[in-house]
């Protein structure tokens, strides 16, 4: 083995000490082993509300004096990688869960598994089959879906052709979201027609761009759209612009983050369902706390739905809702 | 010179140990996490997890080895669970629900082998085209949903706490490690074994050897896809829903394993020990990242790394060998 032969090497173990020294680091700052340890297990990592989330939580951690755990399935929305991130939070011993679970049952086992273990789980943003939580933290759905309803009801004045764009199967939030839009569209408003209903968007802002392109181009003269969450309405809002339909079709979202803002802003964009993702972490967090001090908390905890539009988006509470400031908690 | 060779064939036997001892070494040594690292408990919930993955390693030592690749697996895994949920939610008992799974398993491995073949297509293309046929089917059939099948005994194929308690370890963990070990002895001690080297190695003078090299390789894919069937039967067993999404991009981690363990991509290397130690290595780096915290873009870094070091170290000693 020669020199040459030794430098990728070299490069590699260097890598790999920097990313777990930088770790360590920020690791050591909270090293205080009395402090009680919250793992909080979100869907994935990388979409904005999943931040907020994780901003919520580390809010509470710093008010309350915890320690979290922040990790989320290795491949995002994996149901399989998910339980083995409850599975492993159970083998470490963490004092209490938190967990917004990919399926309403097959995270039943997991749960139950750690219930077994006496590590309380408190379920946040999607539900779960079965009573083995403390407490249900998330947003009711199915408001969020009627509100959304009623405000593209309201732009189109009663009337037109709209599509429904889901997001994606055995996502229970999502699920109550769409039938609450498809509830409302189909009772209050007789003379709106829904062109496509049936159409997932997928996981991913890629798939979903796919979707509404291939959805505009069979259905060019649509009047409305409604997408359930960040990921399909940043998707669907980039093949509108792509297509040229921009500001014509009247379009309600759901979720924000920095580019759905500025379509917002913009008029591509003319309503967001909003809900609270850092009360969601940071309530999610204090009900796991206040319940290992042995107090008494809530089963249900609803954490609300508001509509943002152009009008409205510079009123401080919708403000601090679209562009919530996670600077200061997460680094 | 005698006693050299053998020291040196000593080292390649125990150099896939290396990196596993070297895994649990490091995370044994963080204070945070040792107790609970070392807990029995934890071990096998890592066993269980492996489950999956190793199963399908086993299927694709046989393929690597034989020179070969199969990129439908997780696919095939995905269809092979969906099928088994729809069995039995549709009624069936459930010792038929697994076996449709697991046939079905084997029929898209057959069908990989008989395209590979009869149309001289490379494997990579043949199974490339699988990845999306399989999990395109699996949608199909799941109704573009998952599929909620009614609780039975095959979803405690997989529970960590089994029952009854004397088993210790999952069903499933014990199904591993016995076709594990069937497995090898196959590819040790067999005519088939030998044969699967053999083409691997080199293909042209195999069947100037008079293998029958076509069979041999429709053999080893249905055997392959058998694997996988029994895989995404465990999946189901696992999720306790037929999730056409699941395991996407699977295939990757169970590639990764048989090279890590020193499966060659050119063929003619590879041994199922050191595939099992991929699996273990790649599920220990998972859960002592989890325990520790760690995000998971340190956890991919590493196992990046982990793969090409191992191949290189591999090919190193490869060389001095020679």
């Amino acid at each position: 083995m020669n020199i040459r032969t030794l430098i990728p090497f070299a490069i590699f173990l260097c890598l790999l000490v920097l990313s777990c020294g930088k770790n360590e680091k920020s690791k050591s700052l909270q090293d205080e082993t009395s402090k009680l340890k919250i793992a909080v297990i979100p869907k994935a990592t990388t979409h904005e509300f999943w931040k907020a989330i994780h901003a919520g939580a580390v809010r509470a951690s710093r008010e309350l004096e915890v320690e979290i755990l922040w990790k989320g399935p290795q491949r995002e929305d994996d149901r399989a990688q998910q339980i083995i991130v409850v599975e492993d939070f159970i083998s470490r011993g963490v004092n209490g869960i938190v967990l917004a679970p990919l399926d309403d049952r097959a995270l039943c086992r997991p749960v139950q598994d750690a219930v077994r273990e006496n590590i309380p789980v408190v379920i946040i943003d999607s539900g779960l089959q079965g009573e083995d939580y403390i407490s249900f933290v998330a947003t009711d759905n199915y408001k969020g879906g009627v509100l959304a309803a009623k405000k593209l009801g309201e732009l189109l004045r009663g009337k037109g052709d709209i599509f429904l764009i889901r997001y994606q199967a055995g996502s229970a939030s999502t699920t109550k979201r769409e039938k609450g839009f498809f509830d409302t569209i189909t009772a209050e408003f007789p003379e709106i027609s829904l062109l496509v209903q049936d159409q997932y968007a997928g996981s991913t802002t890629e798939t979903a761009f796919q979707r509404a392109e291939n959805l505009l181009s069979r259905f060019p003269e649509v009047d409305g759209i409604f997408c359930p969450n960040e990921s399909s309405t940043f998707g669907t809002l980039r093949a509108i612009q792509e297509a040229g339909l921009a500001g014509k079709i009247k379009f309600v979202g759901f979720d924000s983050s920095v580019k759905l803002v500025q379509a917002l802003r913009g008029g591509h964009i003319h309503g967001l369902v909003l809900q609270n993702p850092m009360k969601m972490g940071y309530l999610g967090v204090k009900q796991m706390v206040l319940y290992l001090k042995g107090q008494k908390i809530e089963m249900r905890i609803d954490t609300g739905v508001y509509l943002a539009t152009r009008e409205n988006m510079d009123d401080p509470d919708i403000k601090r809702l679209l562009m919530p400031d996670l600077s200061s908690y997460l680094d | 010179m005698k006693r050299k060779k053998r020291l040196q064939g000593l080292i390649g036997w125990l150099a896939p140990f290396f990196g596993l001892i070297l895994v649990l070494a490091i995370f044994s040594s963080i204070p945070e996490i040792q107790d609970r690292f070392l807990r029995i408990a934890n071990f096998k919930s890592v066993a269980t997890q492996s489950v999956i993955v190793a199963l399908g390693a086993l299927g694709m030592t046989l393929i690597i080895i034989s020179g070969g690749i199969d990129l439908s697996a997780a696919s095939n895994l995905a269809l092979s669970s969906v099928i088994v949920a729809y069995a039995i939610s549709a009624g069936f008992h459930p010792v038929m629900a697994l076996f449709c799974g697991i046939v079905t398993g084997g029929l898209i491995g057959f069908v990989n082998g008989s395209l590979i073949t009869s149309l001289r297509l490379v494997p990579f293309i043949v199974t490339l085209g699988m990845l999306g046929i399989a999990r395109g089917i699996a949608k199909w059939i799941a109704g573009n949903q998952k599929i909620d099948a009614p609780l039975t005994w095959v979803n405690e194929l997989m529970a960590r706490n089994p029952r009854p308690s004397w088993l210790l370890m999952a069903p499933g963990v014990w199904l591993m490690i016995f076709l594990a070990i069937a497995l090898a002895v196959v590819l040790r001690y067999t005519v088939f074994g030998r044969h699967v080297f053999a083409v691997g190695s080199n293909e042209a003078a195999a069947r100037l050897c008079g293998i029958r090299t076509n069979r041999t390789k429709i053999i080893i894919y249905s055997i392959s896809g058998l694997f996988c069937g029994l895989s995404g039967a465990m999946q189901f067993s696992r999720l306790t829903v037929g999730d056409p999404t699941v395991a996407i991009g699977l295939e990757l981690d169970i590639i990764a394993a048989v090279v890590i363990g020193g499966g060659s991509l050119s063929g003619g290397e590879g041994s199922i020990l050191g595939s099992m130690i991929g699996v273990f290595i790649m599920a220990f780096l998972r859960n002592g990242s989890t325990m520790m915290g760690w995000p998971n873009y340190i956890q991919e870094i590493i196992i990046g790394a982990i793969i090409v070091v191992a191949v290189s170290l591999d090919q190193i000693r490869h060389r001095r060998e020679r």
